[in-house]
């Protein structure tokens, strides 16, 4: 039997694993992948939240609503994102965070 | 009750017709920039009009849209800042895709509109997205400049891991209250305690709004933001988004996580929201007036200020209250309309010299006396000095600060935000002695457009917000006694 704590700790896992990467990655497309991890893991533990949680043998279904707008969400991200990852690239060739410093003090 | 959502919602749908306008006009002519802008402002202050015609008191689904004094207030402030940004985007932007411009502010306007009005988790996270996804593409807007596309990148990357976090937390908080309306878990709160996993989510989501508020050790985007992006997008992202970011942020913690405060108080700590918010306000206070010190470039120095007024702001949030939480309404609002004109005055300063390091700036009280009186008004007004707006939303905050905890609990965070004032006093002093005494140097670079003269209607606009700085200033009542009333 899985419970909502197995849900929660993959969640959990999914997330550190993205932040990680966001953190640790040099490049930009994968750091990109790595936010979509963090917002799939939210999206895992909204949805385990909301199997778990019964109301009068329904599921409560809000979060699963809430799920359908993070999806639409990240996809219009995705187009935000790679629209600005095209239009450095057009300017700098490179992919590279290390390679994309000219602001700083 | 759709005919009802359309009335209550009629400034949000002025502003979604006048951006699709604006997008078409923009896309069939390419010389129709004066035009959007004309059309563009007009349908701002026919939104403003709309919220004056809203009812005082409205719930439309469980909280989702809520219309309060409060709500109305804050939207007509956020339409007036996306007002001046439109002003300033006519001369700053040459007028290729000024269409497409507007309509991204017009849109992040929506977004700032959406999170003023709601209660709701589903529908804040939404008005944050649509703000941020609309700021992103402002903020890398200009093709022509490579650092703008630098600026737009960073800003997206840490703004989406921002709101990553407030996602994740936002989950924990419905699963451990099963709802996402705000005045709902702040009641499952009073009844059942806190546990574990609730606080990690409340941690999670005030860590993704310290992002969007750019307060310490959060605050990496601001200075390359501030600095890269075209002046306009810089401007909103430093009034608009920061006014909104603050009045949901107050809401958040206030309305829904209100029984979970906690304690900041020096020998009293109780976990909390509340210490979590001082530590980031100590924080950004500190780093934020200090590394500021060391800039050469007013957008960054302004970046690095701005950091510092997060921290300034968040006092009022940490108090808490009614009182704490007028504060902080009203540093916000002065905040934003002293950035957005000091933002103005570097737009011109720009373009007549090309660059806005602090050299740009020598020199210029001969050259435009009155963008130097102007700019002189907001850094005073920043730095806190009596009798501008700033000086009395500072002693406001403090005070409240103050009161709000028995034996002066807040003291420590009080001391720390008066040192800070002292320390930034130095570099706002900086400018000034920069625009008044030095001379004009000979190597500044060329001129980006040394055709056009000064703008007329921005020069306009400036006083105007320079007027608005001196007034609040001198009788703040007016807008205190509305944010007052307005609070429940």
């Amino acid at each position: 039997m899985i419970t909502l704590g197995d849900y929660l700790i993959v969640s959990g896992l999914l997330f550190t694993i993205g932040f990680a990467g966001v953190m640790l990655r040099r490049n930009i497309i994968i750091i990109f992948m790595c936010l979509e991890l963090m917002l799939n893991a939210a999206n895992l533990s909204l949805v385990a939240f909301s199997r778990f949680r019964v109301d009068a043998g329904l599921p409560n279904y809000n979060a699963q609503v809430f799920v359908f707008f993070i999806i639409t969400v990240a996809a219009a991200e995705v187009a935000v994102g790679l629209a600005i990852i095209v239009a450095l690239f057009r300017a700098r060739q490179t992919t590279h965070v290390e390679d994309i410093a000219s602001l700083k003090f | 009750m759709y005919i009802e959502l359309l009335k209550l919602a009629s400034p949000e749908t002025v502003v979604v017709v006048t951006a699709l306008v604006v997008l078409a006009l923009g896309l069939a002519n390419e010389r129709t920039a004066g035009l959007c802008s004309g059309v563009a402002a007009a349908g701002l202050l026919f939104a403003v009009a709309a919220v004056l015609m809203l009812p005082q008191q409205a719930t439309l689904f469980h909280g989702m849209l809520v219309i309060t004094p409060l709500t109305s207030l804050f939207k007509i402030i956020c339409l007036v800042l996306a007002f001046f940004t439109v002003i300033l985007a006519r001369a700053d932007l040459s007028s290729r895709n000024r269409g497409e411009y507007l309509a991204l502010v017009l849109l992040a306007t929506i977004g700032l509109m959406l999170l003023v009005g709601s209660e709701e988790l589903l529908m804040i996270f939404i008005g944050l997205e649509l703000t941020g996804l609309s700021l992103y593409v402002m903020a890398g807007f200009d093709k022509t400049d490579v650092r703008s596309a630098e600026a737009g990148l960073k800003y997206f990357l840490f703004g989406s891991t921002a709101s990553a976090f407030t996602l994740f937390g936002i989950s924990f908080i419905y699963g451990m209250t099963g709802t996402t309306a705000l005045a709902a878990i702040g009641q499952k709160l009073t009844t059942a305690p806190v546990q574990p996993l609730l606080f990690v989510g409340i941690v999670m989501t005030l860590i993704g709004f310290a992002f969007k508020i750019a307060a310490a050790p959060f605050h990496l985007w601001a200075p390359d933001t501030y600095q890269g992006a075209p002046v306009p997008s810089a401007a909103f992202i430093a009034s608009g988004s920061k006014v909104a970011s603050f009045v949901v942020l107050g809401k958040i913690v206030l309305v829904g996580f209100g029984p979970a405060q906690g304690s900041a108080a020096w020998h009293a700590m109780v976990a909390g929201w509340a210490p979590v918010l001082a530590a980031l306000a100590a924080l950004s206070i500190l780093i934020g007036n200090l590394v500021a010190l060391a800039q050469t470039n007013v957008r960054r120095l302004l970046a690095y200020s701005a950091v510092a007024h997060a921290g300034y702001t968040l006092l009022g949030l940490v108090a808490g209250g009614r009182e704490g939480f007028s504060a902080t309404l009203f540093y916000t609002t002065v905040y934003a309309f002293t950035l957005v004109g000091a933002f103005g005055v570097v737009a011109l300063v720009r373009r007549e010299t090309g660059g806005d390091d602090l050299k740009n700036f020598s020199g210029l009280s001969s050259r435009s006396p009155l963008l130097a009186g102007c700019m002189s008004i907001f850094m005073l007004s920043l730095a806190g000095l009596p009798p501008l707006a700033g000086f009395f939303g500072k002693f406001y905050l403090f005070s409240a600060a103050l009161r709000a905890v028995d034996n002066n609990g807040l003291l420590w965070l009080v001391a720390i935000a008066l040192f800070g004032s002292l320390i930034s006093l130095y570099y706002y002093l900086m400018v000034l002695k920069v625009i008044f005494v030095d001379e004009k140097s000979s190597s500044t670079t060329q001129p980006l457009n040394p055709s056009t003269s000064a703008d007329f209607l921005q020069e306009i606009s400036l006083t105007v917000l320079a007027a608005v700085v001196l007034f609040l200033g001198v009788m703040p009542g007016t807008l205190v006694a509305r944010i007052i009333a307005a609070v429940q």
